[in-house]
């Protein structure tokens, strides 16, 4: 039985070890808090992004595996919804910008004082995409 | 004595790093380099034409260093070149300025806007978004609501105000004087074009002894 329980608690520490570390790798490259940081001039507060980061991933978790009832007033929710929209936009854009598609799409069609008319374009897919899909897709 | 002469005899050049020009003109050393030299000679260096362009160059033509030096010479005899900064120029010749046509411009914003709001449809549904803002919609209020459109609207939004705030354009006046990650990217880009090309484009670059 302890053996089992130590094998169980080992494979648990294990994998959230794998998943912690490759969340934070992840971060790490699309670079969301070095920019957060250059736009905000707070470059010595690092260590606290850090810990955000961190306390903000084991509060999902424990939101997660505990479904803790908080029952406060809904228009939280639309601060909590701008924030983790802004981080996932955020995500999006240095997922675009590490895969090298606004350099390579400017030259080639000739765009390249034009380059915001295509940030927009796909800023604004992605709200109409995600207004849509809330407000009448998931709902056919 | 000596020293004042060979000094007066000595001509420095740096080669610009890009020269735009339009297919009509000759290329002069005083487009293609920046040039310190003595008085008697500056003004006939700086129109020494160095390159003629021609049908066959295309769009692209790398004037390496030593070509200079050959003419200067060749030009002027008894002189001391010495250069400094890049060794070659890289000349492009600007056709007609040709622009973007406008239903291809269109075409290509509307397949940006409708292949991005697929995507992230797709990543929606492919993470259960849904069931996690419902979740979360619960934990805040203790009340079960199968549209918690507060939570999603805002979302929304905010995902497109992340997206311009990592690429710096929401304001037009710069927050401060740092590049966006997106103009170190155009510029990184622009340089590993650079660098093929001043290998590629110029035949003195490469040399093959054994061509068997």
């Amino acid at each position: 039985m302890t053996i089992k329980i130590l094998m169980v608690l080992f494979l648990g520490f294990a994998s959230g070890l794998s998943v912690g570390a490759g969340y934070v790798a992840f971060l790490t490259v699309l670079g969301i808090i070095p920019r957060l940081m250059q736009l905000s001039k707070t470059m010595k507060m690092i260590h606290h992004y850090e810990w955000a980061v961190v306390i903000g991933a084991l509060a999902g978790v424990l939101a997660d595996l505990r479904d803790p009832i908080l029952g406060l007033p809904a228009f939280l929710l639309i601060f909590l919804g701008l924030t983790g929209g802004v981080f996932v936009g955020m995500m999006a854009a240095g997922l675009t910008e590490a895969l090298n598609v606004f350099p390579i799409l400017a030259k080639r069609i000739h765009l390249d004082g034009k380059i915001v008319i295509l940030i927009m374009a796909i800023v604004l897919g992605k709200i109409f995409g995600s207004i849509f899909q809330w407000v009448y897709f998931v709902h056919q | 004595m000596w020293e004042v002469n060979v000094l007066e005899k000595t001509i420095y050049i740096r080669m610009r790093h890009r020269l735009h020009i339009s297919s009509d003109e000759n290329v002069i050393l005083k487009d293609a380099a920046q040039i310190i030299a003595p008085e008697s000679v500056l003004k006939k260096i700086e129109n020494l034409k160095i390159h003629q362009l021609t049908e066959a160059d295309g769009n692209i033509v790398i004037i390496d260093v030593m070509k200079v030096i050959k003419q200067i010479t060749e030009e002027l005899g008894d002189f001391e070149v010495q250069t400094i900064g890049p060794p070659q120029t890289i000349i492009e010749v600007v056709t007609k300025k040709k622009g973007a046509s406008m239903p291809f411009f269109l075409l290509i914003w509307f397949l940006l806007f409708f292949g991005s709001a697929m995507t992230l449809m797709n990543f929606h549904d492919d993470v259960s978004m849904k069931s996690v803002q419902e979740k979360i919609y619960t934990i805040i209020t203790g009340e079960k609501d199968e549209k918690p459109l507060l939570f999603q609207i805002s979302y929304s939004i905010g995902l497109g105000l992340g997206m311009i705030l990592f690429f710096n354009h929401v304001f037009k006046k710069r927050i401060n004087d740092e590049p966006s990650p997106l103009e170190v990217e155009m510029f990184n880009y622009q340089m590993d074009l650079d660098n093929y090309v001043i290998l590629h484009e110029n035949k003195e670059s490469m040399k093959h002894v054994h061509d068997d």
